[in-house]
């Protein structure tokens, strides 16, 4: 017979702040999203931008609202009930987001916030931050980026600022963190995961790994009510290996499967609304061995329940990422105090090396 | 006499297999609040993905159930080829058997 866990499932959840998290993440467990690329089109352009390698940059846009329609009709009907929409900027067409949201009411929209979205467009939106305003310069080519990202949406009860963290621009996020605090805006964080066959100087290494966790965890205890994370979050996120070699990543890029989950469902349409399985994942064109990437994160460790509900501490920093996943991705969801205040290890796996 | 020892065996096993698909569906039902349905008229070869709607984080989630009541590990790996209940109580009984 197998060997039974320490704990039993139903021990896990006698604590009621424990069963109160779980009934409460529980109720959406029946998000199924896929993923549309919107347009060509972006406004800066970015060093190490994911849209702008591999094959799905070379298509034409389809920017015909009654395909859009269709498509998102069809996507419902196959059981589809978040849509994530992203490269290379979707608010350049912002008649297009409408369509989608007249049609599936949950999802994200990826952007660099430099252009307002409409506030009938009612999905969260991720505003990405790459570090100060002379980094952002540097690395993005565009100035003023945080002001200008603040004058459209400080206030805005959809936005989330993602500030993606690159080997250089550690020491900046705590500066951005505290203007939008000031700002009442709130922030998750996202580790830059290089494209494949990246050559260029954002990777991370094994120290600055260390140095961002460390960032991370200090910023989530200094501004709670802004800082959107948790302990475990930091620890999945920076963690020497990446996300598929700690927790076998289930999109179809890296799954086989099409019996059940995201093999099945999963699909990243290009803005000419083809998809290919073989390179579909939330992030297309990343380095797999190299992917820490938030939008990943999300799905993969939620995905894994089953190892993660073997110990009190262990299930409780497992709630504590749906938790933070949840309140990133989804307009309304309230986070709630984070359950586990330590350093937990990936199932399986050693914790992280200081 | 090894002929009947066979089928009293055979229907043994028959019987705790039927007790184990009732009480799959029944944790079907109660876990992912199934609507008009009964353990009994639960069709024990519907298919769960394709018929019912389930996805692999129901599926996680009645696999603690069943870790909890049969003391039996369900693989992630083997999750996508437990698409009936009847499928569900085979494995079981063949995680027990072992």
């Amino acid at each position: 017979m197998d060997s039974t866990p320490t704990w039993k499932f139903s021990d896990l959840i006698a604590d009621a702040e424990v069963k109160a998290r779980w009934e409460k993440v529980r109720q959406y467990f029946f998000l199924r999203e896929s993923t549309y690329d919107m347009t060509r089109r972006c406004n800066i352009r970015c060093n190490g931008c994911y849209y702008y390698e591999g094959d799905k940059q070379h298509t034409r846009d389809n920017t015909r609202a009654d395909d859009w329609r269709q498509l998102m009709q069809a996507e419902k009907a196959r059981g589809i009930t978040f849509v994530v929409l992203a490269g290379a900027e979707p608010s350049l067409v912002p008649d297009l987001c409408q369509v989608c949201f007249d049609e599936i009411q949950l999802g994200c929209i990826a952007t660099n916030g430099l252009e307002r979205i409409p506030d009938s467009v009612g999905y969260r939106l991720h505003i990405s931050v790459w570090g100060d305003d002379e980094t952002s310069r540097k690395t993005r080519h565009a100035g003023r980026m945080l002001v200008r990202q603040l004058e459209n949406y400080a206030g805005d009860p959809r936005a989330v600022f993602v500030y993606t963290f690159t080997r250089h621009n550690i020491d900046q996020a705590e500066t951005v963190v505290r203007t939008l605090a000031d700002h009442g805006g709130r922030v998750t964080f996202n580790m830059f995961s290089a494209p494949v066959g990246y050559q260029g100087g954002l990777r991370h290494t094994p120290h600055s790994l260390a140095e961002t966790r460390r960032t991370m965890v200090d910023l989530l205890q200094r501004y709670p009510q802004t800082v959107l994370f948790s302990r475990y979050s930091a620890m999945a996120h920076t963690h020497e290996k990446g996300l598929h070699d700690l927790f076998r990543c289930p999109y179809p890029r890296q799954n086989p499967s099409t019996d059940v989950g995201l093999g099945r469902s999963f699909r990243q349409y290009r803005t000419d609304l083809t998809w290919d399985r073989a390179a579909a994942c939330c992030v297309p064109d990343t380095d797999c061995a190299d992917c820490r990437h938030y939008a990943a994160a999300s799905a993969v460790v939620t995905a894994r329940l089953f190892r993660h509900a073997v110990e009190p501490d262990i299930f409780r920093s497992w709630l504590d990422f749906v938790d933070t996943y949840l309140a990133v991705w989804v307009q309304g969801y309230k986070k709630g105090k984070n359950l586990c205040d330590r350093w937990i290890a990936p199932p399986g796996e050693e914790l992280a090396a200081n | 006499m090894r002929r009947g020892q066979d089928q009293r065996r055979s229907t043994k096993m028959a019987v705790k297999t039927d007790d184990i698909i009732l009480r799959i569906a029944e944790i079907m039902i109660n876990e992912l609040k199934l609507e008009d349905v009964t353990p009994k008229t639960f069709d024990p070869d519907i298919d769960l993905v394709d018929e019912v709607g389930i996805d692999s984080m129901d599926l996680a989630t009645v696999a603690l159930v069943l870790r909890d009541e049969y003391a039996v590990r369900i693989d992630e790996d083997d999750y996508p080829k437990l698409t009936t209940v009847r499928l569900i109580g085979e494995y079981i009984e063949k995680k027990l058997a072992a």
